[in-house]
């Protein structure tokens, strides 16, 4: 036997604290399932695979202070000696981190020229131990040879002729058809051919921002120059183990330069995504404050009407009521200011989000999303409720006779 | 029937113990119509709530159609005050925010009975104190002495065999009280119980009984017993006040 007529009808009479408690409801509603979107959304932007194989990687800074310093011989002396350390799986120069935020860019073109169209792209300059010190996949076509590796100095721009590209960026210089990629000859710097030898999987750019992240290519370049980078892949496990262990053997091997910036690329890539993971906890402790506070405040406009319907309350206990039926007749009550505010919330949510989308171009929020939050406020508001309806089934009957 | 045997009841306020009724000894039967005086403060609503099931006794016994309700729980309680007891108070207690329908129908919709009964119920008692026409209006939209019909409407409108009353004329002018009074002899001739506790000693003495109380003892006014209520059963007080006491403690 439920009672929600009268209830409705009670409501109506003393309707502005219910209609503020629905307004709150239906604020927290539209927030709530907002700010999980967004969160949401956020949070696959973390989960996009990078291609690397993170948990085993590290890499370091070498500089160089010596004059005369014989660059080349010395970068084979030391990847040689990095790979030869038991438990280093592969190692390669490097010019840029995977989501490090900085890196090298260019253009690909399908056609030669300074007018034609190109496709920006994220460089990755390594010898023919970069895909396996990666850990990227590579689907098609061949890894770079040993004589494939060109020195870079500082001042050239001439291109090694053949790369290996990321299978996004292989879609997006031949839509539809990305496999058709392999063997094709692209221009950098817009005249400079360049053989797609290869593509990979996946292989994302410096830049978690940028919209063609996954746009990147490798690059059989060797860099000549004061400041290096090296990428070291362990075996499973044992990066931490390792990571001193290499910084020790280098720096022992050659003290004409420094090594530094030892760091691991779950570092980097927490470090990539910290404003990412902050601003999701920001959003997380607006959703607890803005509940916790509608649940006071349901908590609180509760209590004020049961201290305000003491008699009416002793007086349906005198007619009958059980403690139970009076507990329901909160519950009920709580039930139908939150139907109200959860209507209002529901088109408000709808609203914000269709805003939110239009502004930061995001596919637009669940339906079963929205339906967790309403059933999340529903929960909220019975579990807040519960305690006043208890208080208020604690009356007892004789105030209907006592209080005059 | 209704029984109270050497019943006692305690308020305990920090330090202070209140003994509001002792060593009650009283029947009340089928049909009777029973006023309760005494001065304020003397245990008149404390009777009432414990006969009416708002309130336990602390001690004694108290038999309702034979079944000892200090042992029920509050459940059992709150169902059996739903099926057997009317209510009426001094300040009528109607709930504001709903209409007379509405008011009617709250112990009606306690007991489960289902829409077209409550219906039924609440339009028939509604007519039976005059007031039908008025179903959509809010108790505030009405006199005193027609709230008290309604609340009496809302009492009876679960058919109960017992209807008891505190004070049910004391927020009304005499006219109103009449009018009120009228209405319950009415019911009581219709065969519902009353025990009605007033001030008003022309009203109490208009009932077929008529108990005093003082310090939480109950004593009955046997003067009247010719006048009205021949040949029922009678419990005899423990304390007996003659009817000169129990007169010159009213006053009269
Ligand atoms: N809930 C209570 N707590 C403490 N004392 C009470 C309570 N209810 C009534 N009393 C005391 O019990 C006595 C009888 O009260 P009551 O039955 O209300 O008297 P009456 O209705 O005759 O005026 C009074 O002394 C009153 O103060
Ligand atoms: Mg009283």
């Amino acid at each position: 036997m439920f009672e929600l007529g009268p209830i409705f009808r009670a409501l109506l009479r003393q309707k502005v604290g219910a209609v503020l408690i629905a307004l709150q409801i239906a604020l927290t509603l539209s927030i709530m399932v907002n700010a999980i979107f967004m969160m949401q959304n956020r949070s696959t932007l973390m989960a996009r695979p990078s291609g690397l194989d993170e948990a085993n990687l590290f890499y370091l800074s070498n500089t160089v202070f010596a004059q005369n310093y014989p660059h080349q011989a010395a970068l084979q002396d030391d990847l040689r000696l990095i790979r030869s350390i038991p438990g280093v799986l592969d190692a390669t120069q490097i010019n840029a981190i995977p989501l490090s935020g900085g890196g090298w860019s260019m253009s690909l073109q399908k056609k030669a020229g300074e007018g034609e169209d190109g496709t920006g792209v994220a460089v990755y300059m390594v010898d023919e131990h970069g895909i396996n010190t990666l850990g990227v996949e590579l689907i098609q076509g061949e890894n770079f040879q040993n004589t494939d590796i060109r020195w870079r100095a500082a001042s050239a721009v001439d291109w090694p002729e053949r790369t290996i590209i990321s299978q996004a960026m292989a879609e997006a210089l031949f839509p539809g058809n990305w496999q058709s990629a392999l063997g094709q000859t692209v221009y950098i710097n817009n005249n400079e051919p360049m053989q797609i030898t290869g593509i990979i999987k996946t292989l994302q750019a410096p830049w978690n921002g940028w919209d063609g992240v996954e746009r990147s290519m490798l690059v059989p370049y060797q860099l000549e120059g004061r400041n290096s980078r090296y990428m070291i892949r362990t075996e499973p496990g044992r990066r931490d183990e390792l990571m001193p262990i290499v910084e020790k053997a280098l720096a022992e091997s050659d003290k004409n330069r420094i090594i530094r910036g030892v760091q691991s690329l779950e570092q980097t890539r927490a470090d990539s995504y910290r404003s990412h993971n902050a601003l999701n906890r920001i959003l997380l402790l607006v959703i607890v404050v803005l509940t916790l506070i509608t649940a006071f405040g349901i908590v609180g406009l509760a209590m004020f009407s049961i201290n305000r319907r003491k008699r009416q309350i002793g007086t349906r206990r005198a007619l009958g009521a059980t403690q139970l039926q009076v507990m329901r007749y909160f519950m009920l009550e709580n039930l139908l200011i939150t139907s109200l505010g959860v209507l209002i919330g529901v088109a408000a949510a709808i609203g914000l989000n269709i805003w939110l989308v239009s502004q930061f171009e995001l596919k637009p929020l669940e339906p079963a999303l929205l339906l967790t939050g309403v059933i999340a406020l529903y929960l909220v508001g019975q579990l807040a409720v519960l305690y006043p309806a208890r208080k208020a089934a604690s009356i007892a009957p004789a105030t209907a006779t006592r209080s005059v | 029937m209704l029984k109270m045997k050497q019943l006692g009841k305690v308020f305990h306020t920090g330090e202070v113990s209140t003994h509001a009724l002792r060593e009650v000894d009283l029947q009340v039967n089928e049909g009777d119509f029973v006023s309760v005086t005494g001065p304020s403060g003397s245990g008149k609503t404390t009777f009432l709530n414990i006969a009416g099931l708002l309130e336990v006794a602390t001690s004694g016994e108290f038999l309702l159609d034979g079944d000892n309700v200090n042992l029920l729980s509050d459940s059992k309680r709150s169902k059996m005050r739903n099926q057997k007891i009317g209510f009426i108070f001094q300040g009528f207690n109607l709930i504001p925010e709903l209409n007379l329908f509405d008011n009617v129908d709250v112990p009606l919709r306690y007991r489960g009975f289902d829409a077209k009964e409550r219906k039924r119920r609440i339009e028939q008692q509604l007519e039976l104190v005059g007031l039908a026409s008025r179903m959509k209006h809010l108790p505030s939209q009405l006199s005193g002495g027609q709230q008290q019909r309604v609340a009496i409407a809302r009492a009876l409108a679960t058919s109960p065999r017992f209807l008891l009353a505190d004070e049910p004329t004391g927020n009304l002018d005499s006219q109103m009280a009449q009018s009120v009074m009228a209405l319950l002899e009415d019911i009581n001739r219709q065969g519902t119980t009353i025990i009605m506790v007033t001030h008003d000693h022309g009203l109490a003495q208009r009932a077929k009984r008529q108990i005093f109380i003082k310090d939480g003892r109950v004593s009955e006014l046997t003067a009247v017993e010719g006048l009205h209520s021949a040949g029922l059963e009678r419990v005899t007080p423990l304390h007996a006040h003659t009817v000169t006491d129990a007169a010159r403690q009213l006053g009269v």
